[in-house]
């Protein structure tokens, strides 16, 4: 009797052993819980998002299921299960635009995750201003973007290049200040005889093109002097999509678009990304993962020749105010946060909301975003400053020289003084849509630059009546970083 | 059981119940939305406007620039796929050899799934990797702009609607060619008829019922292409592409407009009911003569 008794207490201890071990292998400990998370078709962010599921896993025992839509589905789907308040989705991923319409029906960021060192981690542009509407904190940015320059360092660099470029037009090669030095460094390196063309940007309807639209645009309209007057006036919310800074901008882009590859106005950013890794183009602009794919020996001839630098700019830019171009003694460089990098948030309807949060925990983490960020094809751009700080962790795909430039273009371009926002407005896929209907006709020659942006701006003004004109300016305000208006 | 039997409310109500639950009601809620200034997104409480989305949608140049587009794509698709299926099913009738073979390879296209059909398809007509330009390149011609020109995004569209449906005309066709009366033929050929005059005297008129049915179903499903468009062109270059149901795609499911989308489908289903009775109406004449 007392040998059994003893074999069953040892057994008991022996199993209560193990139990503690497993939990403490847990924690928190969420053994049984499965989150699942929309995603756009990877591998963009669903890679991110799987390194993270999987980091996850290990920490809690929980699980994590990606679910992948296609770019042009995400926003419906999620909308639909949001407004539908059905909890089929436990996280979303999605670009910061569509935050005010996601807005109420997310659930607000734990407060204690919104202190401490990896809290302060996260560069200002995003937890400051892109993480925040009207004063509160529903998502967490996963990945940083804006958009920056990349070139080739080798034709750069080329003193048989340099020369006849400068003979030519008569200031040096180099990565350049202005949209006019872009667009003269494009023309140069037009050969199509040779199988190298001047640059690669997105001109294909629903491929991001309204993007490289805007970045154009942004060095003649955002105005240091009128804060926040770029897409609207942020006294009236009047469309100022089609002042003379906007038709300075679309003329430029369309130039552009006739010194790329053969047909580069079915381009999207995937295009553009196998345009420069190709070693098909000498110059081109667009997110992070530009540099990134282009540094990679795996997927490029260009490793060991990629240069970035910060989008050019102007010193003249529109005066949304004044109804005049304001003249600057220097150039100002026109960094714009295109998309403004993907964001994750927990729907109120999730019914795994505390374990939902401690997952987006993990995957933002320096550690876990860090390696994505390094990782090609991931689509997490640096969005901490631990990202660009940490010159070891990118030494794994860039020279010394390639990361310093690709870097220094990150950080410099989202700390600019006069960094432009992109725009986030409840009913954004209203404002966007004309504006890809209109850049379509213009960028095929069926309509002028002015037309289409008259066009463009007459179709703003009426969805900004029909939402109702002061709430929109309200919600323009917020996300532009002004006070509200009295 | 007697005439007035009350059981036979029993029988009949639940039928009428199923039939009023999945059909018209949720055609009567879609209608009364369609008087409705709605929006899910920026959520915009429902307000009354009557006929005021149907009067927005008539003085809208992109609806009227759908319409016309759709109609296009569904008139030349339908009118190749009903000459090229009839000449092949003729051919097929004929009993060539290696009829079996060609039968149900002409039929493949059909048992593809559309949104397949499309990607395949977009790869092909791809500007820089697809085969069709590489093919042009080896002869020394341009590149031509498949996808990125309205015209030429229209007529691949086309090129793919008649490439996948013309086997369903094939079918149906020979289907009808198989009962013809063989006794026509005998007493034609007796009378020293040539193919082709028994081709319009015989076998085209005994062919116009089964034709119409099959231009019919042709043209209605035509005007409902979506998956083709949305994957090929996405309704571009601009909106040189884009459809009825794709316009009301985008204003229902990007744009959660709703009252507007659902005039947007009555109008939709006005235009097919005015093509369809116009249809009917022009070939009745025919058709009753055949009687």
């Amino acid at each position: 009797m007392l040998r059994r008794t003893f074999l069953m207490l040892t057994t008991s201890l022996a199993m209560a052993c193990a139990a503690g071990q497993a939990n403490a292998a847990c924690s928190p400990d969420y053994t049984g819980v499965t989150l699942t998370v929309a995603s756009q078709t990877g591998p963009y962010i669903a890679s991110a998002l799987k390194l993270g599921a999987d980091e996850w896993a290990k920490k809690t025992c929980g699980k994590v299921n990606v679910v992948e839509f296609p770019w042009s589905e995400l926003y419906p789907k999620i909308a639909t299960s949001l407004t539908a308040s059905d909890a089929t989705f436990d996280l979303v991923s999605f670009a910061p635009a569509w935050l005010p319409d996601f807005v109420p029906y997310l659930s607000e960021m734990p407060k204690e995750m919104q202190s401490g060192k990896d809290w302060d981690d996260i560069e200002p542009a995003y937890r400051e201003r892109l993480m925040v509407w009207e004063g509160k904190i529903y998502s967490q940015s996963m990945d940083g973007d804006v958009h920056t320059y990349t070139y080739r360092t080798d034709l750069f660099s080329d003193p048989k290049e340099k020369d006849a470029f400068k003979a030519k037009y008569g200031y040096d090669l180099a990565p350049p200040k202005t949209w006019k030095q872009y667009l003269d460094i494009a023309e140069f390196f037009q050969r199509p005889d040779k199988g190298l063309w001047g640059t690669a940007e997105a001109f294909r309807r629903g491929g991001q093109q309204f993007w490289f639209f805007f970045s154009h645009a942004a060095a003649y309209t955002n105005n240091p002097n009128y804060p926040g007057a770029m897409f609207f006036d942020p006294e009236t919310m009047d469309a100022q999509i089609n002042n003379p800074g906007w038709v300075k901008g679309l003329e430029e882009y369309i130039k552009a678009s006739k010194l790329g590859p053969p047909n580069a106005l079915n381009f999207s950013f995937g295009e553009v990304n196998a345009a420069v890794a190709g070693g098909q183009v000498a110059e081109s602009i667009g997110w992070g993962d530009t540099g990134v794919i282009a540094a990679d020996p795996k997927q490029s001839k260009i490793s060991g020749k990629v240069g970035s630098a910060m989008l050019p700019g102007s010193d003249e830019i529109w005066n949304a105010k004044t109804k005049k171009w304001d003249k600057f003694p220097s150039v100002l460089p026109g960094p714009f946060m295109a998309f403004g990098g993907w964001q994750i948030a927990v729907p109120k309807a999730g019914k795994n909301q505390k374990a939902a949060w401690d997952f987006v925990k993990t995957l933002t983490s320096p550690e876990v975003s860090g390696q994505a960020a390094i990782t090609g094809g991931s689509g997490v751009n640096p969005y901490r400053k631990s990202h660009t700080a940490n010159l070891q962790l990118w030494s794994k795909i860039f020279s010394p020289e390639e990361a310093k430039e690709y870097l220094g273009a990150q950080s410099d371009s989202i700390n600019a003084k006069n960094v432009a926002l992109d725009m986030r407005l409840p009913g954004y896929f209203s404002y966007t849509e004309v504006v890809e209907i209109e850049l379509g006709k213009a960028l095929a020659g069926q309509t002028t630059p002015q037309a289409a942006l008259d066009a463009m701006a007459k179709e703003w003004n009426r969805l900004t009546d029909e939402f109702g004109r002061a709430k929109q300016l309200a919600a323009y305000r917020a996300a532009m970083g002004l006070p509200p208006k009295n | 059981m007697m005439r007035n039997d009350p059981i036979k409310h029993v029988f009949i109500w639940p039928a009428v119940l199923v039939v009023l639950a999945i059909s018209i009601f949720p055609l009567i809620y879609s209608l009364t939305t369609s008087f409705l200034s709605y929006r899910l997104i920026p959520p915009i409480p429902p307000r009354v406007v009557w006929l005021g989305n149907y009067a927005t949608l008539l003085q809208e140049p992109r609806f009227w620039s759908a319409l016309f587009t759709t109609t296009l794509i569904a008139f030349i698709a339908v009118g190749l796929q009903y000459a090229i299926g009839f000449g092949v099913a003729l051919a097929l009738n004929a009993r060539v050899p290696g009829e079996r073979l060609f039968r149900v390879a002409l039929l493949l296209p059909m048992l593809l799934a559309p949104v397949a059909v499309a990607l395949v398809a977009r790869m092909m007509f791809n500007p820089t990797m697809g085969p069709l330009n590489q093919f042009l390149s080896k002869f020394g011609l341009v590149n031509l702009p498949f996808l990125t020109n309205g015209h030429w995004a229209l007529a691949c569209i086309i090129a793919v609607e008649v490439w996948q449906w013309t086997p369903f005309v094939i079918l149906m066709m020979l289907a009808g060619l198989q009962t013809l009366p063989e006794d026509v033929y005998e007493a034609a050929e007796l009378e020293n008829a040539s193919a082709w005059q028994q081709f319009w005297g015989i076998t085209f008129p005994m062919m116009l019922p089964i034709s119409a049915a099959v231009v019919f179903i042709r043209l209605i499903e035509s005007y409902k292409i979506m998956d083709t468009v949305f994957v090929m062109t996405g309704g571009g270059p601009g909106v040189d592409t884009e459809t009825l149901t794709l316009f009301a795609y985008q204003e229902g499911f990007k744009k959660f407009n709703l009252g507007y989308t659902s005039a947007l489908s009555f109008l939709f289903l006005i235009a097919i009911t005015i093509i369809g009775v116009t249809y009917l109406a022009l070939l009745r004449p025919h058709l009753e003569k055949r009687r």
